[in-house]
């Protein structure tokens, strides 16, 4: 297929309402030319809606999309350059893959060996070769959101709005097409709008990652700043495991702060914004956590294992640290030694690795913000 | 199994009871009468297929016919025609559910009032001094009063008028159970709302169309008040055949006309129902 060239999309203080509840909350965000983007949250909270609204088949209550830098205003889907792959498919059941594949083209009235050509190459491309004649009743689901997929392809999109695409394949398929829309993403240079709430499919497939919950968008920013930056609980806790711990500010160090949780001080990377006094989480995740038997170390926390899971790649920890219950996932090779169930051991992480987050309701007014070193309040500094 | 299917026999015991007491068991009886004579004024119980052969070789009796199919035929495009529009707006245009429940219930009013009351009505609106022509002759739009009434056209109007909500139900109901995200995609690939329904809407609406293709149909073929009373004999079609029949107590050959008609139903429902899996079948 030839290029097209994605186009970029700006959406501004988008605000979509049914009823009383917003299902869209003032969502703000740019994607570039070509850009694969992900709006990734749990269940509910907004992410069709938004990818709607875009389209062009929601109106939004308040808020402008620009598609290429122009205005979306009212025009309807069929006057957009976006296509959209549907939750529910939205496939044809009266006609056969094939006509279901060559619909767009036929409405922009292509020659007949045109129309003929490209479906056969989209429908190559999600290797449905030999299917055309097929009845979409007649096939499985992965195969059906396959054509679904082909139908928007074939068009060449300069914008493709994916809403959980690949939902309805099994685990190995559905990396295989991760893989391959991945792969048609970076050679069309389409611009990708790839909804899901699968966290591990868009830390894998996206340049950009958008985490929404109740129809507000929390954070933007790529899945390694998502994962080692998150700027709410939320977002700690829905981009892979996470431990939270809350306190208040105790200290401010050059590089490092230290927090009071209950009966603990720990220590936590130093980000410039914490304030002395101020409640605060620390997010720590279980792979950066280091357990060693009790004796030999020289420092860490003292804790008991009170749950352990082989997992085949790390052993699993479940910790009581004075009344904090601790995850831990270490690394496994043969010889790592084990640790039982009951067993004091020493726990700990390097202060580096344990990033400060922003109580819930505090800190950044904005999610929308890649770099948070903007956002630093005039705080007490201390030496 | 065996437990659900005494309980099934037994949830249907009344109804094919009361279908093999007040319609299978007469119908039979009275339908044997075509495989007897009529002499002399008289029904002669020999078996004999004089009757039918009586019948087929009427030039009359293919006139009914024609005149039945011909009936049904126009009524049944005339109430798709004015139907399918009408559920359709329903379905899109009157949104709000109270609006939607107050259309469909004056929508289905004619059927509260009796078919002969009802006709009776009509009567009086299309006679030549009724209101519809004095309104035109007053109007200067036509001089001679139109002849709306004892003949095809009366028979025709009234109908279709009776027959509405038959076709705009069932199609009304397949369209609101349509999947509307189909008319999104079709639009999101470029198809305007005339494309949309056309290639969309139209196609996925069939079965309710041939449903309520199927219902018109035979409705009208088996009408019997409004042609009596509206066509003034000139509309003569087969269930009237089997009335006048019937009351000259030639039983004989009103049974054979009844057969007649029973066939033809049949073949309809039956060629219908060959479309209806047609188009679901998609
Ligand atoms: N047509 C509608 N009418 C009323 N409420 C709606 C409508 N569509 C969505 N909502 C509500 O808006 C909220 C957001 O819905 P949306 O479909 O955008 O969620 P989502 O993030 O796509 O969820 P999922 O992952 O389950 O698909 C939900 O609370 C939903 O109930
Ligand atoms: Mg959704």
């Amino acid at each position: 297929m030839a290029l097209s060239g994605g186009a970029p999309v700006e959406v501004r203080h988008l605000l979509k309402r049914f009823g009383t509840t917003a299902a869209v909350d003032d969502v703000t965000f740019t994607v570039g030319g070509g850009e694969f983007f992900s709006l990734l949250g749990p269940s509910g909270c907004g992410k069709t809606t938004t990818l709607r609204v875009i389209g062009g088949f929601e109106r939004a209550d308040a808020g402008h999309v620009l598609i290429d830098g122009r205005p979306m205003g009212q025009l309807p889907p069929n006057r957009r350059e976006t296509y959209m792959v549907f939750q529910r498919l939205a496939l044809f059941p009266h006609y056969h893959v094939f006509d279901n594949v060559a619909f767009g083209l036929r409405m922009k009235r292509l020659p007949e060996v045109e129309v003929r050509r490209r479906a056969r190459e989209a429908l190559a491309l999600v290797r449905l070769e030999g299917m055309e004649t097929r009845r979409i009743s007649e096939l499985s689901g992965g195969q059906q959101q396959r054509v679904a997929l082909a139908r928007a392809l074939v068009n060449r999109p300069r914008v493709l709005l994916l809403d959980e695409p690949l939902s309805a394949l099994d685990l190995k398929l559905r990396l295989q097409m991760q893989e391959e829309l991945k792969r048609l993403q970076r050679e069309l240079g389409t611009t990708f709008i790839y909804v899901t709430h699968d966290q591990g499919e868009a830390m894998a497939m996206s340049d950009r990652v958008g985490v929404m919950d109740a129809g507000r968008l929390l954070q933007v920013g790529t899945p390694l700043d998502i994962y080692e930056r998150p700027q709410t609980p939320f977002v700690a806790h829905f981009i892979g495991d996470a431990n939270l711990i809350q306190g208040t500010v105790d200290a401010l160090e050059p590089r490092t702060i230290a927090v009071r949780a209950g009966a603990l001080r720990i220590h936590a990377h130093r980000d410039g914004w914490e304030r002395l006094g101020a409640p605060i989480s620390v997010c720590i995740r279980p792979e950066r956590v280091w357990v060693a038997a009790a004796g030999d170390s020289a420092g860490g926390l003292r804790g008991r294992i009170e749950d352990r899971a082989f997992v085949g790649q790390a052993v699993k920890y479940r910790i009581d640290v004075d009344g904090l219950p601790l995850r831990a996932s270490v690394p496994y090779r043969s010889g790592t030694p084990l640790f039982a169930v009951g067993e004091t051991v020493a726990v700990g992480w390097d202060a580096g690795q344990a990033v400060p987050v922003p109580a819930d309701g505090g800190g950044f007014e904005h999610a929308d913000v890649a770099d948070r070193r903007d956002l630093r309040p005039a705080g007490p500094a201390s030496a | 199994m065996r437990i659900e299917g005494r309980t099934a026999l037994l949830l249907l015991t009344p109804a094919l009871g009361l279908m093999a007491v007040l319609y299978v068991v007469p119908l039979a009886v009275y339908l044997v009468n075509g495989l007897h004579a009529f002499r002399d004024g008289r029904i002669v119980p020999v078996w004999t297929l004089e009757t039918t052969r009586r019948f087929f070789a009427d030039p009359f009796s293919y006139r009914v016919i024609w005149a039945s199919l011909r009936l049904s035929f126009i009524v049944t495009a005339l109430t798709l025609g004015i139907g399918y529009p009408l559920a359709y707006a329903l379905h899109t245009r009157v949104a709000r559910p109270g609006a939607r429940v107050v259309t469909g219930l004056l929508l289905f009013s004619p059927l509260v009032v009796s078919v002969v009351v009802r006709t009776y009505g009509w009567l009086i609106l299309l006679a030549d001094r009724g209101l519809v022509n004095t309104l035109l002759r007053q109007a200067g739009l036509i001089q001679a009063p139109l002849g709306l009434l004892f003949n095809l056209t009366g028979v025709v109007v009234s109908l279709t008028h009776i027959l509405l909500p038959f076709a705009v139900f069932p199609i009304y109901s397949v369209l609101s159970r349509l999947d509307w995200t189909l008319a999104e995609a079709a639009r999101d690939l470029g198809a305007d709302w005339q494309q949309v329904f056309v290639r969309i809407t139209l196609p996925q609406s069939m079965p309710g169309v041939v449903a309520a293709s199927l219902i018109c149909f035979t409705l009208s073929l088996s009408a019997f008040v409004t042609p009596q009373l509206l066509g003034g004999g000139r509309v003569q079609v087969l269930p009237l055949d089997v009335y006048n029949s019937t009351v000259e107590i030639n039983w004989p050959e009103g049974a054979v006309a009844a057969t007649v008609l029973l066939v033809l139903s049949l073949a309809a429902v039956w060629t219908l129902g060959r479309a209806l899996r047609l188009v679901s079948a998609a």
